[in-house]
């Protein structure tokens, strides 16, 4: 026995709310494979999506979900960019490090077998940029090594503070392709206060000079600040003396503070909140580098094969902005 | 930027708003913008056409009869749809009811939609006056669910089905579109067969008067026919109103209408 009525009952109420509604229509007596058949069958024929079956019930989405990924700008889909933590380790105990490193952090480092792997693997996954990211890159004895197996492949950006570039580490510097790697370094201000109140003493006129070096030695010099949102919009004078650097605009790149790691206030990041930027670590691929101590932001403590973490966040993020959706029309505000 | 044109349509679904908005937009910047005003029925819109509410009327068929009866043909189809120029109506019964053509329904129980409809009331008896035993030798079950939108909720066209479902009528008359959103015979097996397809008639279009100036009129109306299948920022509004393209009118697909609504003596206005 089939309910003969369902699929007019489907047609009527479905043409009663806008696209990307969805609507509930009770599914009357009958076989209940055959009812789902029927109702699956009806969404594939009219380019609508069933999406649940239940007590009797069959919810129905006028159209289909709009995918998140398609919507976003290209540079953001998860898996453009990969980030790669080569360590956690560093020189300096910054008190808003998001990834909690310090001199004391234990190194986790992802050595450079495994990022040579990582980096033909994204090649494969569609991956246009590699970005390297610590704890300080530069504690690594090998991180020449490891910076060339990913400029060999792809464009990469390699974050640092800046402040080791002396000796055997700025002969490592030397070797590093400055065709195919950009250095990005933090520096959050002007002037040497509020950069050393966060990094410690010294760490700006350091910092500074670690600019001038890179620059000198003919590499492409980005410049990250990390600020509180509610200082975000005060730029003018660090803009200058950036310019004054000959740090070019596109490169004066300004980060909000995270609620994370050391920092005790700032920005709250949570997986709905943050669109993903897939983020390799020896602990596995995490949602975003902002978060990549976070167990809460981890998605698979399975580094390889890349695509399948990828692909992961990619199916967590859908799914995700598909019930922050339908959330949204649960809640309406009148 | 010169004064929008003013589009008039029937707020029959929630999805005309973001329908209408998306036409908006994409004539956003151009030499033709356009903005709509929503109307809850047919009769409403077509007085606001005459008024010079609106400049364009998004028409159903009906609409576009009476318009024309109303200014003595001094109105002018602008375009339609691709899919309004190969519209019909389908005739439908239980599977297994033995009924060949219209000739079949001689005696039997007829389910019509709403009577404004051209579709699945005035156009069917027209069918049968012309094709068929006649009107008078059926018995006609009129169901005027959403009269004043000429079927276009395709609500009493759903309930005639519903009808002959429960065996309150032998045979229903409805839209194509109707009998292609319940999936024709296919996804119903055993309930529903389809024993008669009209011919191929016009249904909307774009309506205007000749107070609408060339130069405005003109620009709007080329820059609606390029919209694009292919482009993804059109197709959406392409799919929600049912088309692959913008069409110029297929003006003798209305004849047959023209026919039946003289025919049944149905009166030029509201």
């Amino acid at each position: 026995m089939v309910n003969h009525g369902l699929v007019l009952d489907l047609v009527e109420r479905l043409g009663g709310v806008a696209r990307h509604g969805t609507v509930s229509v009770p599914l009357g007596e009958g076989n209940p494979e055959q009812l789902r058949d029927t109702v699956a069958a009806w969404c594939e024929r009219t380019g609508n999506e069933l999406v649940e079956m239940g007590d009797g019930v069959a919810t129905v989405r006028r159209g289909r979900s709009p995918d998140p990924v398609a919507e976003l700008a290209p540079d953001l889909v998860p898996g453009t960019r990969l980030w790669i933590y080569t360590n956690f380790d560093c020189n300096l105990a910054c008190d808003y490090c998001c990834v909690r490193s310090s001199p004391q952090t234990e190194r986790r480092a992802l050595g450079v077998d495994r990022v040579r792997r990582l980096a033909v693997e994204a090649v494969a996954a569609g991956v246009s940029e590699l970005i390297l990211t610590g704890g300080e890159p530069f504690l690594l004895p090998d991180i020449d090594e490891l910076v060339d197996a990913c400029t060999a492949v792809l464009p990469t950006i390699l974050l640092t503070n800046g402040m080791l570039f002396r000796g055997r580490r700025l002969e490592a510097l030397r070797r590093m392709d400055r065709s195919r790697l950009a250095l990005q370094i933090s520096l959050d201000s002007a002037t040497p206060e509020v950069h050393d109140q966060h990094r410690g003493h010294r760490s700006w006129e350091r910092a500074v000079a670690g600019i001038r070096i890179a620059r000198q030695e003919g590499f492409r010099v980005r410049v990250a600040a990390t600020l509180p949102y509610e200082q975000s919009h005060e730029l003018g004078p660090f803009h200058a003396f950036l310019d004054s650097l000959g740090i070019a605009p596109e490169d004066q790149v300004i980060r909000a503070l995270a609620h994370r790691g050391f920092a005790d206030h700032g920005l709250e990041m949570t997986l709905e909140s943050l669109i993903p930027e897939v983020t390799v670590t020896a602990d596995g691929i995490y949602w975003h580098p902002v978060s990549a101590d976070h167990d809460d932001h981890l998605v698979t403590r399975d580094i390889f094969p890349l695509q399948d973490g990828i692909t992961e966040v990619r199916r967590r993020f859908t799914q995700m902005r598909a019930r922050s959706t339908a959330a949204a029309q649960w809640f309406p505000c009148a | 930027m010169s004064k929008p044109l003013i589009v008039g349509a029937v707020a029959y679904t929630p999805n005309v708003v973001p329908i209408w908005e998306g036409m908006r937009d994409y004539f956003a910047g151009t030499p033709a913008e356009m903005d709509f005003v929503l109307f809850s029925n047919y009769g409403r819109q077509v007085d606001s056409l005459l008024e010079g509410t609106i400049d364009i009327a998004w028409n159903t068929n009906l609409a576009w009869v009476r318009t024309v009866a109303q200014t003595d043909g001094n109105c002018r189809a602008l375009a339609m749809r691709d899919t309004d120029t190969v519209f019909k109506s389908v005739f439908v019964a239980r599977t297994g009811s033995n009924i060949h053509g219209l000739d079949g329904l001689k005696g039997r129980r007829l389910a019509l939609g709403s009577q404004d409809s051209a579709q699945a009331a005035i156009l069917p008896v027209h069918f049968l006056d012309h094709d068929g035993p006649g009107a008078d030798a059926v018995d006609l079950v009129r169901i005027n669910s959403d009269v004043g939108k000429h079927g276009d909720t395709g609500r009493s066209e759903l309930d005639a089905l519903r009808a002959v479902l429960n065996e309150q009528a032998d045979a229903a008359a409805i839209g194509i579109n109707t009998w292609e959103a319940i999936g024709r015979e296919e996804l119903m097996p055993g309930a529903l067969e389809a024993f008669w397809e009209s011919p191929a008639y016009s249904h909307c279009n774009f309506t205007a008067l000749p107070g609408l100036p060339e130069e405005r009129m003109e620009p709007w109306l080329q820059h609606l026919l390029a919209m694009d299948w292919d482009n993804p920022e059109h197709r959406p509004i392409l799919e929600l109103e049912g088309l692959r393209k913008w069409v110029l009118p297929r003006l003798e697909g209305y004849e047959s209408l023209f026919e039946a609504v003289k025919e049944q003596e149905i009166s030029a206005r509201w």
